[in-house]
């Protein structure tokens, strides 16, 4: 257990708490020893006080007897005495010191019988008072009280509140102990009950990312038909621009213009499928706050390959620019969710209308906190669905698509969504006229993330003097082409086909920037990169990787090379490379690609 | 004090009945042995603790306290010797042996004994109103009282007081003393 585990600090505290709780009752009983003593100081002064005072009055008393020798009236004074059993012995002396009256209580010690030195003295347990007899300045004898020991029970009483007091604190510490450890005990078990419970949660984190992941796959899935068809009508393009090419490739203004219409085609393939691999990849849940506008619009190419030609996409966006909080990819998929069922519920084309409007939310909602929301909108003009439908629309697993045709998971994803982003779903549908499905998801306190400004690709030349690249690739026709266009840009190209070919040339050429192909058998280009670091330390790398999960490269690579994404454009390399070796921007000398 | 004062009263009225029950079977009186003149000669001085002057009476406070014999002195040497040394607080107790009492003769205690120059009740009659606490005795017999009046019970020298003649003269007498006497004479 690490020293920050709060249980542990928790059980170290109630330690402490119990090791404070004796020290204050070792306090406790120190201070009321010290009272204790003090209060048997006081008594025994007040106990002298007392005896003073007594002989002091006995003096006065027997004063003149005294002096007229007049024994009865002194046996009187004295015999009064006795009335009071703390009086052990008394006596009278006159001025002469000889015992004239004494007393002595039964079986007590008889007073001396010369007069004894004046003063207050405790012997034995016994307090002793002598106090002279005088009559205005006339010493005339001395008198002599001696008190009985005071009795156990009479200090044991007088104590008896120090006992209760120790025994309170003992009984007081016994509770706080036997706390101290049921609590640690209860710790003890929570932490155990703690330990399952992260257990639990990392289990079901991982279910749920599976989930979302399987989630998206359906979507993809349902995606291939349209998407299929839509690549083989761009590959359609290319192919006949190549062979247009190929047929006339004397006809330079045409060649250019068919040259053109081939890359516009690779161009929106590359988009497509940069979309598609975004999309699939595995990837945390991200809450950043964004704009669906936004989101809508870039999504827009996407929806229009998924409905199909049958079905027009009419997108209605606001322009408040009002930002959500939520997970770009989840919303993403639930749009496309919606689509896709939008698409199955009009098989015989349709429209499908996409609008997002800023609605205020009065206070009093009973799910929802008041505040501004944008409202999405995904409206179609489908079969509709009945009311039963609709209740149990948002359920896991519910469909009315046929087996293979649908999890059920789709509008659960959109409604988990919508909560998420502290909003709803909602659906409104007329059985033959269409569907109507709404977010409403929360306006976020924090601003979207600035877009990301499209960076101006200009092709950039190698710097003067020339620079060598070290270029492998397992793929042939992308190695040739690679190399032509490092070339065209004024680079020296080094090649290989594998990564045992590249350590080859490394022995002995020193390129100043290594460009791999990831994906290779044998030996990948992460795997190279880490050997080819081990040659050339100082030289920058950069790996080529059109693979689904950028995160398992970037792992593998340790963060020590840079990321071009395949497929990439000639701008892009160039920049790439360029950045890497300092290259300048100025136009070269023949011909742009 | 209370209880003190209240077992003071009750002694006294037990030692009055002890007083009736003896003086009706003891013989008339004992002499004026020499013991019995031995211990009136210090009663005469122990009596000033218990007994205020006005201030008049008393010049300095190293001023002796100043025994006064009238008339026939019965003590004789005994009296003086009683009084060597003695002292009540500061004052040092001296005798003086007069012939007659004037109200100046600057005696605090005045035994009046009697005698032919001037009569026990003339004495008397001279100090009347002075500070001077007058001391007679059942011996030098009638008639004729002082504020202290010495007199035998039970074999032992006791003595009566008259608080009226006291407070004439302006002495004021404790009232341990007046607990002590035989009877007390308003």
């Amino acid at each position: 257990m690490s020293p920050r585990d709060p249980i542990l600090s928790r059980r170290l505290a109630d330690r402490r708490l119990v090791t404070a709780a004796w020290a204050s009752v070792v306090a406790l009983l120190a201070i009321g020893a010290l009272l204790a003593a003090r209060a048997e100081i006081d008594h025994r002064a007040e106990a002298a006080r007392q005896a003073e005072v007594q002989a002091d009055i006995l003096a006065a008393s027997v004063s003149a007897a005294l002096a007229f020798d007049d024994t009865t009236a002194m046996r009187e004074y004295v015999d009064a005495l006795r009335v009071n059993k703390a009086i052990a012995a008394a006596a009278v002396y006159d001025a002469s010191g000889r015992a004239v009256v004494t007393y002595s209580h039964t079986g007590g010690p008889p007073p001396p019988a010369g007069a004894p030195r004046l003063g207050t003295r405790f012997a034995a347990r016994h307090l002793t008072v002598s106090r002279p007899v005088t009559e205005q300045g006339s010493r005339l004898g001395e008198v002599y009280l001696q008190i009985q020991p005071e009795p156990w029970t009479s200090i044991l009483a007088r104590h008896s509140a120090l006992g209760l007091l120790t025994v309170l604190a003992f009984l007081l510490l016994g509770v706080v102990t036997a706390a101290a450890a049921q609590l640690q005990a209860r710790a003890r078990l929570l932490a155990e009950a703690n330990t399952r419970l992260v257990e639990e949660m990392e289990a079901r984190g991982k279910a749920e990312e599976a989930l979302r992941q399987s989630q998206k796959m359906e979507a993809l899935g349902q995606l291939t038909g349209g998407i299929a068809h839509d690549f083989n009508n761009l590959l359609q393009v290319v192919h006949g621009a190549f062979e247009l090419v190929r047929r006339k490739p004397d006809d330079s203004s045409r060649v250019a213009a068919w040259a053109e219409n081939g890359i516009a085609a690779a161009e929106r393939g590359a988009s497509l499928t940069r979309q598609l691999l975004a999309f699939s990849r595995s990837q945390k849940l991200e809450l950043r706050p964004f704009v669906v506008a936004d989101l809508i619009a870039e999504m827009r190419d996407l929806l229009v390959r998924t409905l199909g030609p049958d079905i027009a996409l009419a997108v209605d966006l606001d322009e408040a620019r009002v930002p959500v909080m939520s997970d770009r990819t989840q919303l993403e998929l639930a749009v496309l969710n919606l689509a896709i069922n939008a698409r199955d519920a009009m098989p015989n084309g349709g429209r499908l209308t996409i609008s997002t409007v800023i609605r205020a939310l009065p206070a009093g909602d009973p799910v929802l906190e008041a505040g501004e929301y944008v409202s999405l909108s995904v409206a179609d003009t489908g079969e509709g669905m009945p009311a039963e439908v609709i209740q149990r629309a948002f359920d896991p697993f519910f469909t009315t698509k046929g087996v293979g045709k649908g999890t059920g998971l789709g509008l659960s994803q959109v409604y988990g969504v919508a909560r998420q982003a502290g909003g709803t779903a909602e659906i409104a549908s007329t059985p033959g006229l269409g569907t109507v499905v709404t977010l409403l998801l929360r306006r976020s306190a924090l601003a979207a993330d600035a877009p990301q400004a499209q960076a101006s690709l200009r092709p950039v030349l190698a710097p003067k003097g020339g620079r060598t690249v070290l270029l492998v690739d397992d793929e042939a026709p992308v190695r040739e082409l690679t190399a032509e266009t490092l070339e065209l840009l004024g680079y020296q190209v080094l090649t290989a086909d594998s990564g045992a070919a590249a350590l080859e040339i490394l022995e002995t050429a020193q390129p100043d920037v290594m460009l791999f192909d990831y994906a290779m058998p044998a030996m990948n280009g992460a795997e190279l990169a880490r050997l080819a670091r081990l040659i050339r330390p100082d030289t920058p790398i950069v790996i080529a990787s059109g693979y689904a999960d950028t995160a398992q490269v970037e792992a593998a690579l340790g963060g020590e090379a840079m990321i071009l994404r395949k497929p990439f454009n000639m701008e892009t390399l160039a920049q790439t490379v360029a950045g890497l070796v300092g290259g300048s921007e100025e136009p070269p000398a023949e011909g742009e690609g | 004090m209370l209880r003190w004062r209240g077992l003071a009263a009750r002694g006294v009225a037990a030692l009055a009945a002890a007083t009736a029950a003896l003086a009706a079977v003891a013989p008339a009186r004992a002499g004026d042995s020499g013991l019995e003149l031995a211990v009136k000669a210090t009663y005469l001085y122990k009596l000033a603790p218990f007994v205020s002057w006005p201030n008049t009476g008393w010049s300095t406070s190293n001023a002796p306290l100043v025994i006064c014999v009238q008339g026939a002195d019965p003590f004789g040497p005994l009296l003086d010797q009683a009084t060597a040394g003695q002292a009540v607080g500061t004052h040092p107790v001296t005798v003086k042996r007069v012939a007659r009492l004037e109200p100046d003769v600057g005696c605090q205690i005045a035994y009046v004994a009697g005698g032919a120059a001037q009569s026990k009740a003339q004495a008397l009659q001279a100090v009347e109103g002075a500070p001077v606490l007058t001391v007679t005795d059942e011996a030098r017999g009638p008639p004729g009282r002082g504020i202290v009046h010495l007199l035998l019970d039970g074999g032992k020298v006791r003595f009566s007081i008259d608080a009226g003649q006291a407070d004439r003269n302006g002495v004021a007498i404790s009232s341990k003393l007046l607990a002590l006497a035989v009877a007390v004479k308003r």
